[in-house]
């Protein structure tokens, strides 16, 4: 019993941190209408930016936030440069080619600029464990669901309460009705791509004392992401959530009563199986047509 | 009829053939040449892996520019071809022929089965699960130490022979699938041109038109699935005798990616867009002395540059500099 809720604890720790990549990836989709395999870079990214900050001394703590914001900078450079330019149009796997160009070019340029060994991330928090009703939970692990619930929780209340958050979820819902009505559509994709991203970068920091820092590192969260995103319904962020929750706890379940070996094929059979009998998700709505 | 199908590779019937056959003699001509000619080892047997390469290439061009889908999962049919014939030869002691043969039937048996499940699905969910589907594999691969030899993978190959012919002298290697890759490039042509080759094209221009004139969809992209399957079973049973080794890595989809990075280079529209990309992927980097992750830098940043402003690939490129110059405007890329 102690070991069943133990890797419940783990699960549920476990997907809260996919929960921050998969809500971006998520994002992203339903807003602007891609599936970014660039992803995982832009979580690299997040990684590497956390890497810099904490090698200069500073606070790992001021470093994750400071993180995002550099991801996002550059989001918005590359958001600017090319996904702009070249995705919203009707072309209809132009936006895949690209982004996945993107994330094979920014991976690239992470190791050419840091070397392909990985690099250690300091968090104050170091190795200790909380204790809490018998159950041990590192200290890093508990401040990464802290953090995911935070951030999760003030996007949800933005999305709800805000007049932009509003629009977002207008443009999600039905991208023309919501330029007749005055929306701009443009600025609120931009917002979107942005935000997505930068969801992937501070879930790329906050990983990175725990996981350690390589440029590939990125990989293995987008695939993770996908399934996640895919099992939850894309476009759908409560989806994407629970989705983050289930195969957090599916994979901990696994790893501790299966097989740890076969742990990676565990989210692929999920999905397929999702897809071939619930196509648009457990939380997705069926979608129309979009090209 | 036939001969004016868009998309077939030059206009009138009997003009067209005679310069066909001079296209292909040519190419003849120049594999013998080169295979003959050229002595440095090292460049030869690249040269045979390139051809190998650029069937896996072409493989994924019947996908992506067949039916308008982006094929992540291809290199699980390359990796079947490659642990086909390392199965085949270095447990079961089959001769390289047969083991080939075993598994092209097995890969088409696998298209047959991952098809019908991935084929439901279009645009990103197909990539997506195509990809899923090489990760499970290369988890099997890892695990199933008996069969595949883990994460070691399955090396020390009795000499791979076709017949008579060593494939081990990198000059008969170069050969062997530089006619092989002829063969392919031919039977694609023919492909194109049949009542298929035009299915197809209407499924990738607009599905739902194609099918209220009476195509059947599902029916043509399964097709095209199943013929695709083969070629890249084949690119990963012709590249074992240059790597000597297979791994699970051949389940990466790093392996896809070059070779998509091959077909976008040269053009998915033209046939051989993806022989002349995989030449270029390959020479270029190896004439100018580039580590690998520069190539990737700078092949991804052309193929972004490549999407923004002439998604038809080089190809695209230059029909614009020949239309430019005047001269008569061919029926390629609608």
């Amino acid at each position: 019993m102690e070991l069943f809720v133990q890797t419940l604890v783990n699960g549920l720790v476990l997907g809260a941190g996919y929960a921050v990549i998969a809500v971006g990836l998520t994002l992203i989709f339903g807003i602007v209408g891609i599936a970014n395999f660039a992803h995982g870079a832009f979580f690299a990214m997040g990684g590497y930016a956390s890497y810099l900050l904490t090698a200069r001394g500073l606070n790992y703590f001021v470093a994750v936030p400071l993180a995002a914001l550099i991801v996002v900078a550059i989001g918005a450079f590359i958001e600017w440069a090319i996904i702009r330019r070249s995705l919203y149009g009707d072309s209809h796997h132009g936006s895949l080619i690209v982004t996945f160009a993107l994330g094979q070019a920014g991976v690239a340029g992470l190791i050419l600029l840091f070397g392909p060994d990985p690099l250690p991330v300091t968090s104050p928090l170091g190795q200790s464990t909380m204790r809490f009703l018998g159950i041990f939970v590192t200290s890093q692990r508990a401040f990464i669901f802290i953090c995911s619930i935070v951030v999760l929780g003030a996007l949800g209340l933005w999305l709800q309460l805000s007049v932009k958050g509003q629009q977002v979820i207008a443009v999600a819902q039905n991208a023309r009705g919501a330029l007749y009505s005055g929306i701009d559509v443009p600025w609120i994709r931009t917002i979107a791509f942005v935000l997505g991203v930068g969801a992937a970068g501070l879930a790329g920091a906050l990983l990175a004392p725990i996981s350690t820092i390589f440029p590939t590192m990125g990989h293995g969260a987008l695939i993770v992401g996908f399934t996640v995103v895919i099992l939850g319904g894309m476009g759908s962020i409560p989806g994407a959530m629970f989705g983050a929750l289930l195969i957090g706890v599916a994979n901990a379940l696994f790893e501790t009563y299966v097989s740890v070996s076969w742990t990676p094929a565990l989210g692929w059979g999920l999905v397929i199986a999702t897809l071939l009998f619930r196509p648009q998700g457990l939380l997705g709505r069926v979608q129309q047509h979009r090209h | 009829m036939t001969a004016k199908r868009p998309g077939a590779m030059a206009g009138t019937a009997s003009g067209s053939m005679v310069r066909e056959l001079v296209y292909v003699a040519c190419a003849v001509a120049c594999i013998a040449a080169l295979g003959l000619t050229f002595s440095d080892p090292f460049i030869v047997t690249l040269a045979g892996y390139t051809c190998a390469f650029a069937l896996f290439a072409l493989s994924i061009n019947v996908i992506l520019g067949g039916v308008g889908e982006v094929p992540l999962g291809q290199c699980l049919f390359f990796g079947v071809g490659s642990y086909g014939v390392a199965i085949g030869m270095g447990k079961l002691g089959l001769p390289f022929e047969v083991a080939v043969l075993a598994a092209l039937v097995l890969s088409v048996v696998w298209a047959a089965i991952i098809g019908a499940i991935t084929l439901r699905l279009t645009g990103a969910y197909f990539s997506i699960v195509s990809w899923g589907l090489t990760g499970v594999a290369m988890v099997a691969a890892n695990n199933l130490d008996d069969i595949t030899g883990g994460p070691l993978g399955l090396f020390g190959f009795p000499p791979i022979k076709v017949g008579p012919l060593e494939l081990s002298d990198p000059q008969t290697y170069f050969m062997v699938t530089a006619f092989i890759l002829l063969a392919a490039i031919l039977f694609l042509v023919a492909v194109r041109r049949s009542p298929f080759g035009a299915a197809m094209e209407s499924v990738r221009q607009n599905p739902h038109l194609a099918r209220s004139v009476g195509v059947d969809v599902a029916r043509v992209r399964l097709k095209a699935f199943l013929l695709s399957a083969p070629l890249a079973a084949l690119a990963g049973a012709l590249s074992v005798p240059y790597t000597q080794i297979v791994t699970p890595e051949v389940f990466n989809v790093a392996n896809t990616v070059d070779g998509l990075l091959m077909v976008l280079l040269g053009g998915a529209r033209l046939i051989i867009g993806p022989v002349i990309g995989a030449g270029m992927f390959t020479l270029i980097p190896q004439v100018m002395n580039l580590d690998p992750n520069v190539r990737i830098l700078v092949f991804s940043s052309i193929i972004i540059l490549i999407m923004m402003f002439a998604p038809g690939g080089l190809h695209q490129l230059g029909l614009a500099l020949r239309d430019r110059f005047g001269r008569k405007k061919d029926v390629h890329g609608s």
